[in-house]
C-alpha cells in the first residue's frame, strides 16, 4: 500500500473535514481558488502539494528538487522543518527564518499566508453543529453538562496538585517548602556578606604586615 | 499474452470464449447491471483501497492547471472529480465511457458534488476514440482496459490522441508478485467476491465476470511491451498492494 498516498488522504480528509465545520471558511478559501502550494516538510521524504478550489486536494510529489526547477511546480513553494512550521504564524519572523536557513521560500508568499490564515481563523461553533444533530435543547444540555464536567475536572486536578505538593513537602520531605527555601536563600546571603567582610579584614591585615606590597 | 489472437474471431469474456463482435455488448450488460451499485461495491470489494490506488495514479499524472485530461472508461468519475479541481477553469477533463448507464451515474454524482464547468461527458469506445490527434496532456484508464475487446487497438487509439510530451496511465488489476498473496487473492475473488456481489447488488454473475476478467488480463511485463509496441516510450510500471494492481505509465514524445 503506498504510504505517502495514505498520509495525503488522511491530511486531505482532516483539513476538509475541519473546514466544513466553519461555514465562513468557504469564503476565505475562494481567495485561494486555483492556487497551488508546495510544501516540503524536511522530516518527510516527499513533498505535499495543496491544490485549492472549492475544497483542498492534497497531492504527493515525488520530486524533492522542485525548488530549483523552472517553472516552479506551484504558485508558492516552501521547504522547512516541522519545528519551523508554527513560527510561520508570525509573518515578521519570515525574513529571519530565511536568513537562518530554516525556511526556503519561492514564489508568492501570499498563498502560504492565505492558507495559514484559513486555518488559524477557523471558527467552529460546536454547539451549533451539535444542535443540528440532536436539536437545540439537547445541544444546550450537552454543553452545560460538558461545562460542569470541565469545572469539576479542573477543581479535582487542582486538589490533586495540592495534595501531591503538600505530601512531597510535609510528609515525605522530598521537596522543601517555600518558607524553607526563602530561609535558605537568606542564610546564603548572610554567609556571602560574612565572607566578603572576612576577605576585607584579611587584605587589611596583609597590608599592615607587609606594607611594601602596596602598589 | 495477447488478448485477441490474430487469426481468431473468438475472444475471452471472463473465462468463456465468445465471438469478438459480442464481447462489447456482453461487457455493456455487466456494467449496465452494476452501474447503480458500482461505487458501494467498489468500496466494499477493495475495502476502500481503490481510493489509494487512484490517488497514486493522480500523483503520477503530473496534472497541472490548464491541462486537458481524458479519463477513459471513467465510469462513475472518481478520477474526473479530482482532475477537474486540479486542472481548474483553464483546463478540461473529458469523462469517456462506452456505457451510458455508467456515464449517467457518473454525471449525476459529479454534479451533486459541484464538479461542473470544466467536465465534458462523452460516450466512446476506447478502440476508436472520437478525438483529434494530439489532443490530451494526460490520459488515464482505470480498471477499464481489461474489459476492452481489442486492447492493442485501444492503446494505439490512446497514443494517437495524446499530445507529444503527454502521458498515459493505465491502472489495472495485475499479477500478485507473491505466491501466498496470489492464493489468498484467488480465494477472495472467486469465492467471496461473487457472493458479496450477489448479496449487495443481487448480481453474482457480473462479479464472477469481473473476477475472471482480472485473471485473463495481461500481466505487468506483457502490458508494458504492448504499450511499447504501439509507440509509448519510457514505459514503467509500479506494483501496488503486492501486484494485485499495477500502474503502467508511458509517454508519447
Ligand atoms: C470497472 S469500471 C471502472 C470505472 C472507473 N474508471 C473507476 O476506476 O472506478 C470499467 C469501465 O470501463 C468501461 N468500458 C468497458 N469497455 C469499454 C470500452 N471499450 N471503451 C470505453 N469504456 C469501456 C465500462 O463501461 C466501465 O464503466
Amino acid at each position: 500500500m503506498p504510504t505517502p498516498q495514505l498520509i495525503s488522504a488522511l491530511v486531505e480528509t482532516s483539513i476538509n473535514g475541519v473546514l466544513a465545520l466553519d461555514a465562513k471558511s468557504h469564503e476565505r478559501l475562494k481567495g485561494l481558488s486555483g492556487k497551488r502550494l508546495w510544501v516540503h516538510v524536511r522530516e518527510l521524504p516527499w513533498p505535499l502539494t495543496f491544490c485549492f478550489s472549492q475544497r483542498i486536494d492534497v497531492l504527493v510529489d515525488s520530486d524533492i528538487e522542485a525548488l530549483s526547477e523552472t517553472p516552479l511546480p506551484a504558485d508558492c513553494c516552501l521547504s522547512l522543518s516541522l519545528t519551523t512550521l508554527p513560527l510561520l504564524q508570525d509573518s515578521s519572523q519570515i525574513t529571519k527564518l530565511i536568513k537562518q536557513d530554516k525556511l526556503e521560500l519561492m514564489g508568492d508568499i501570499h498563498v502560504a499566508q492565505g492558507f495559514s490564515q484559513l486555518l488559524s481563523e477557523l471558527n467552529i461553533d460546536l454547539e451549533e453543529k451539535l444542535s443540528s444533530l440532536v436539536g437545540d435543547v439537547g445541544a444546550r444540555l450537552t454543553f452545560q453538562r460538558l461545562g460542569a464536567v470541565k469545572t469539576a475536572v479542573t477543581k479535582k486536578a487542582h486538589y490533586i496538585k495540592t495534595i501531591i505538593r503538600d505530601g512531597a513537602i510535609e510528609e515525605k520531605h522530598i521537596v522543601a517548602s517555600p518558607i524553607a527555601i526563602a530561609h535558605f536563600c537568606d542564610e546564603v546571603n548572610m554567609l556571602r556578606s560574612d565572607v566578603e567582610r572576612l576577605e576585607a579584614k584579611l587584605s587589611l591585615l596583609e597590608h599592615q604586615v607587609n606594607p611594601s606590597t602596596d602598589d | 499474452m495477447s488478448d485477441n489472437p490474430q487469426h481468431s474471431d473468438q475472444t475471452h469474456f471472463g473465462f468463456k470464449q465468445v465471438d469478438k463482435n459480442n464481447k462489447a455488448s456482453m461487457v455493456a450488460d455487466v456494467f449496465h447491471s452494476v452501474a447503480a451499485k458500482y461505487d458501494v461495491m467498489n468500496d466494499l470489494m477493495s475495502m476502500g483501497i481503490h481510493r489509494v490506488w487512484k490517488r497514486f495514479t493522480i500523483d503520477c499524472s503530473g496534472a497541472r492547471q490548464g491541462h486537458k485530461v481524458l479519463d477513459l472508461a471513467g465510469g462513475t468519475g472518481d478520477l474526473t472529480a479530482k482532475f477537474s479541481r486540479i486542472v481548474g477553469d483553464k483546463g478540461q477533463v473529458i469523462l469517456a465511457d462506452i456505457n451510458d448507464s455508467m456515464l449517467k451515474v457518473g454525471r449525476d454524482k459529479l454534479r451533486d458534488r459541484g464538479v461542473v464547468g470544466n467536465v465534458e461527458y462523452v460516450q466512446a469506445n476506447a478502440e476508436a476514440l472520437p478525438f483529434e490527434d494530439n489532443t490530451f496532456d494526460i490520459i488515464t484508464i482505470a480498471f477499464g482496459l481489461r474489459n476492452v475487446t481489442d486492447k492493442d487497438k485501444a492503446l494505439a487509439s490512446m497514443y494517437r490522441v495524446l499530445k507529444p510530451g503527454g502521458r498515459l496511465l493505465v491502472l489495472e488489476f495485475s499479477k500478485p508478485t507473491n505466491d501466498m498473496l496470489s492464493k489468498a487473492y484467488d480465494m477472495y475473488s472467486f469465492h467471496v467476491l461473487p457472493k458479496m456481489g450477489q448479496l449487495v447488488a443481487n448480481d453474482g454473475g457480473s462479479y464472477q465476470y469481473l473476477a475472471e476478467s482480472i485473471r485473463m488480463h495481461p500481466d505487468q511485463d506483457t502490458l508494458k511491451s504492448m504499450m511499447e509496441t504501439v509507440g509509448f516510450e519510457q514505459v514503467t510500471y509500479h506494483n501496488l498492494t503486492g501486484g494485485i494492481v499495477a500502474l503502467h505509465r508511458g509517454f508519447k514524445f
